[in-house]
């Protein structure tokens, strides 16, 4: 018994370089989402178009959609606005959730709906307009949920409601074909896990 | 040319690390003296031929050599001189020629201060040093090739070295915790020789004792530089953040503390034996996996180096031959190791184990903190992470009674101590540490249970119990005349368990009483922030030799007299596009007063950070104290003393 507890060390470090190991091949800024499979978090927001309609969950049912983060502040968002748009001429419904930079009032700096409206207007005249409509987040609440951690981000939601995806960094035609064959999936009526 | 030299002598030195690895191990496994006196010389000529490899690449970085890889990547014609030189272990490549020539050297003080260590432990030292060279040096050669070259395409000027690292304290930082990490090396050879050998006297422990002592005390100024200089360069007034790769660097110092507290136990008692030759092979394998940790992008951290499995899986194979070969070792050499020693509950021996009790969980807190959320995800539980609140809370608990510990430990004989004799100064001890604490608490606010107060018994306690306990040695020996008779390693752990009051007190007062302020200031504007009122008077465009940027002057006002005067920059580097924070530092023992200057705003105005840190300076003069405690202790003159020629009695003890 005394005997074995010597080797107990070695059976802990030899445990650890299991982990280790496994961990050399995972990629550690890949993270899976919390939210895959769970039904998009509750939420009422305003559209951007007209702000008096409150879009909520419930608006998201009923059709696949690709949901969509991006802000005009970022420049990868706006790159991918292109490709987007191609999709949705294909038939992809997508729907945009407006990432508002925090703003700080010590700085004199205020939130603006009016202005977004018409710098979003401009901005998807110039370059396409992937969106059906855009939800406005400024307080980030909905984009805190889902546990967004930089734009672009896009998250696959199915008929009923229901995270099936969550892709980090822009969609171009080099990986779309991975996001499209889960898309395809969803949209041949499978409510099957993609 | 140059570069093909250095290259060359790096091959020269592997070679000659696989003959150290292999001959003086044969040489002491077979009894005979010729291979074993091999060592000495291989030793110093492996640190001779390092040190031109590493010349050939200070050289390549003086001169601008942009047709070596490694020079392109991280220099540039306009940085100044001192930061080439710095630029050397900038990068990963440099950095872990720096870490072989460390270790080379380490290897070459072994061989030269080992002349009173008997022949065949020489031999087994030095052996197990180059088996851990061989792994080093391969994976400079095979993996980080420093040398490697841009030709025939070279690019007519670097890409600079990253702006953060050109800072003074990026100078000294990496060579002093290198040194630490690699430090351990010695006392991990000197374990495993003594596993090889079986025996574990007190003389073993007494060898083993200086060296230790000196990786630990260049791992602490490492480390403390390293939060220095994060404090200044950042910008964002903290001092420790929990980052992977600091955890990395503080896993080792505590097992390193824990480990100069358990060698004490060996030498003066012949008892913890298993647990000392443990915490040896704990604290290099735990500098192992913290370069395992920073060089394969298992996780992620800003101080990461860029991801390559390729080396991971040499470094992981490394690390399985090395800790696992040694841990294994360990189960087959180790239970057949009884300690002869008898101790009472109540002795020294037993409050040094709860010593390394509490070490060993801050490290176990500290390994789990920075490696659960790998645990997590690879057992396919997604992605969590851990932050400063987890590690924070947890600390406060393991400091109080670490701290308690601490003071009372140096009063309690060994073997055994009744407890009478102890109450009545001890208890005298805790009244004065409690006024004090209440008395400095009581400047700065009314005295309220909080953290300030917490800190301040806790530090409090340990400075009055140590200096109590000095007094009383006074008394024994005769006046203060007799302190001179002190061993200097007592006063070594004097000064360490006062840097680590000083260090407590100053992460408590910090912690508690900081305040911070963002503003937005036009020339002119002043703003005013507990009792100091900070005026911009300018804001100017900078013109380094390789950044441009802006500088602001602020004047500090307290009382409506002037008070001193602040600069801080915010530098642009345009070759590596990236703007830097210089902060601005009016440092005094009791507070520091911070300005970090942000974003030019319209108007034009800028958007400024300001602090106010109490005591902020108390932690790292905190760690220098420790440091300094380490450096008196070696100079110990009984570490210098002609070891006795291994006794009959410690050859039967190893065998019972």
């Amino acid at each position: 018994m005394r005997k074995a507890l010597f080797y107990v060390p070695l059976a802990a470090f030899l445990a650890l370089s299991l982990f280790l190991l496994s961990g050399l091949f995972s990629d550690p800024r890949d993270h899976g989402s919390a939210l895959i499979e769970k039904p998009l978090p509750a939420f009422q927001l305003p559209d951007l178009q007209q702000p008096a309609r409150i879009v909520t969950a419930a608006d998201l049912k009923g059709e696949v959609t690709l949901l969509n983060v991006w802000g005009l502040w970022c420049p990868t968002c706006n790159a991918e606005l292109g490709f987007l748009t191609e999709l949705r001429q294909q038939g992809v419904r997508i729907v945009g959730l407006y990432y508002v930079q925090p703003v700080d009032a010590a700085f004199g700096d205020t939130f603006d709906i009016d202005k977004l409206r018409v710098d979003v207007q401009d901005k998807l005249a110039e370059q396409g307009d992937p969106y059906l409509f855009n939800i406005v987040d400024e307080k980030r609440s909905l984009i805190f949920d889902l546990g967004v951690t930089g734009a672009p981000e896009t998250f696959l939601i199915d008929r009923n409601g229901v995270i099936r995806h969550h892709h980090v960094g822009d969609i171009n035609p080099q990986n779309w074909p991975k996001i499209q064959q889960l898309y395809q999936n969803l949209l041949q009526g499978g409510t099957d896990a993609p | 040319m140059i570069a093909e030299l250095g290259h060359l002598a790096l091959c020269f030195a592997l070679a000659i690390a696989l003959v150290l690895a292999i001959f003086p191990l044969y040489g002491s496994y077979k009894g005979a003296a010729g291979p074993v006196l091999l060592a000495r010389p291989l030793a110093i000529l492996l640190f001779l031929l390092t040190s031109v490899a590493f010349g050939a690449l200070c050289y390549s970085f003086w001169s601008n050599d942009f047709t070596v890889l490694n020079v392109a990547s991280n220099s540039n014609s306009m940085l100044p001189w001192y930061y080439r030189m710095t630029a050397v272990w900038g990068s990963h490549e440099g950095s872990m020629l720096l870490w072989v020539l460390m270790l080379s050297g380490w290897t070459a003080a072994v061989a030269l201060l080992s002349n009173s260590l008997p022949l065949i432990l020489q031999g087994r030292i030095l052996g197990v040093l180059g088996i851990i060279n061989v792994g080093f040096y391969g994976f400079v050669l095979f993996m980080s090739n420093p040398f490697e070259r841009t030709l025939p395409f070279f690019p007519v000027d670097g890409r600079d070295l990253n702006p953060l690292l050109q800072d003074f304290g990026m100078i000294i930082h990496p060579p002093l915790l290198y040194m630490g990490y690699v430090g351990f090396a010695v006392s991990f050879a000197f374990a495993i020789a003594a596993l090889l050998g079986g025996r574990f006297d007190s003389n073993w422990a007494r060898w083993a004792r200086p060296w230790t002592l000196a990786a630990w005390l260049f791992l602490t100024l490492g480390i403390m530089l390293g939060s220095w200089w994060a404090y200044l360069e950042l910008g964002w007034g903290g001092w420790w953040f929990w980052d992977p790769v600091e955890n990395a660097s503080l896993m080792p110092w505590l097992v390193g503390t824990a480990l100069i507290h358990s060698l004490a136990v060996t030498e003066k008692r012949g008892t913890f034996k298993s647990w000392t030759v443990l915490l040896a092979i704990a604290a290099f394998s735990l500098s192992l996996l913290g370069a395992f940790l920073v060089r394969s992008g298992v996780l992620v951290s800003v101080h990461a180096f860029a991801t390559d499995p390729s080396r991971g899986l040499f470094l992981l194979f490394f690390l399985l031959v090395v800790v696992g070969g040694s841990l294994l070792l360990y189960g087959v050499r180790m239970h057949a190791v009884r300690s002869q020693a008898r101790y009472q509950l109540f002795s020294r021996e037993v409050l040094l184990w709860g010593n390394n009790i509490f070490l060993l969980t801050a490290t176990l807190v500290v390994f789990l903190g920075t490696l659960y959320p790998l645990f997590h995800k690879e057992l396919g539980l997604g992605s969590i992470s851990i932050g400063e609140p987890f590690f924070n809370s947890i600390f406060q608990y393991l400091a109080i009674p670490f701290a308690l510990l601490l003071g009372l430990g140096p009063w309690v004989r060994w073997k055994q101590q009744q407890w009478q004799p102890l109450l009545q100064p001890l208890s005298m001890v805790l009244v004065a540490a409690l006024v004090l604490a209440v008395g400095v608490l009581s400047l700065y606010q009314t005295p309220s249970a909080n953290l300030a107060l917490l800190g301040l018994i806790l530090g409090a306690w340990v400075t009055v119990s140590t200096v109590g306990e000095i007094q009383q040695k006074a008394v024994q020996l005769g006046g203060v005349p007799g302190l001179f008779k002190l061993q200097a390693s007592h006063w070594g752990m004097v000064l360490g368990h006062l840097g680590f009051a000083m260090l407590v007190v100053g992460i408590a007062m910090t912690k508690t009483f900081s305040v911070e302020k963002d503003v937005r200031m036009k020339i002119g504007d002043s703003v005013e922030l507990n009792g100091y009122t900070f005026l911009l008077s300018d804001v100017y465009a900078l013109n380094g030799p390789n950044y441009g940027g802006q500088a602001a002057e602020l004047e500090v006002f307290a009382h409506g007299e002037k008070l001193t005067h602040l600069h801080a920059e915010k530098r642009f580097y345009p070759v590596t596009r990236s703007v830097m924070t210089e902060a601005a530092v009016d440092a005094r023992l009791s507070r520091d007063l911070y300005v970090a200057l942000g974003e030019e705003l319209s108007g034009p105005s800028w958007a400024l950070r300001v602090y106010v840190k109490p005591y902020v300076r108390w932690i790292w003069l905190g760690a220098i104290l420790m440091a300094l405690g380490g450096l008196v202790s070696l100079s110990d003159r009984r570490y210098r003393r002609k070891a006795k020629v291994a006794v009959a009695e410690t050859g039967a003890d190893a065998h019972a």
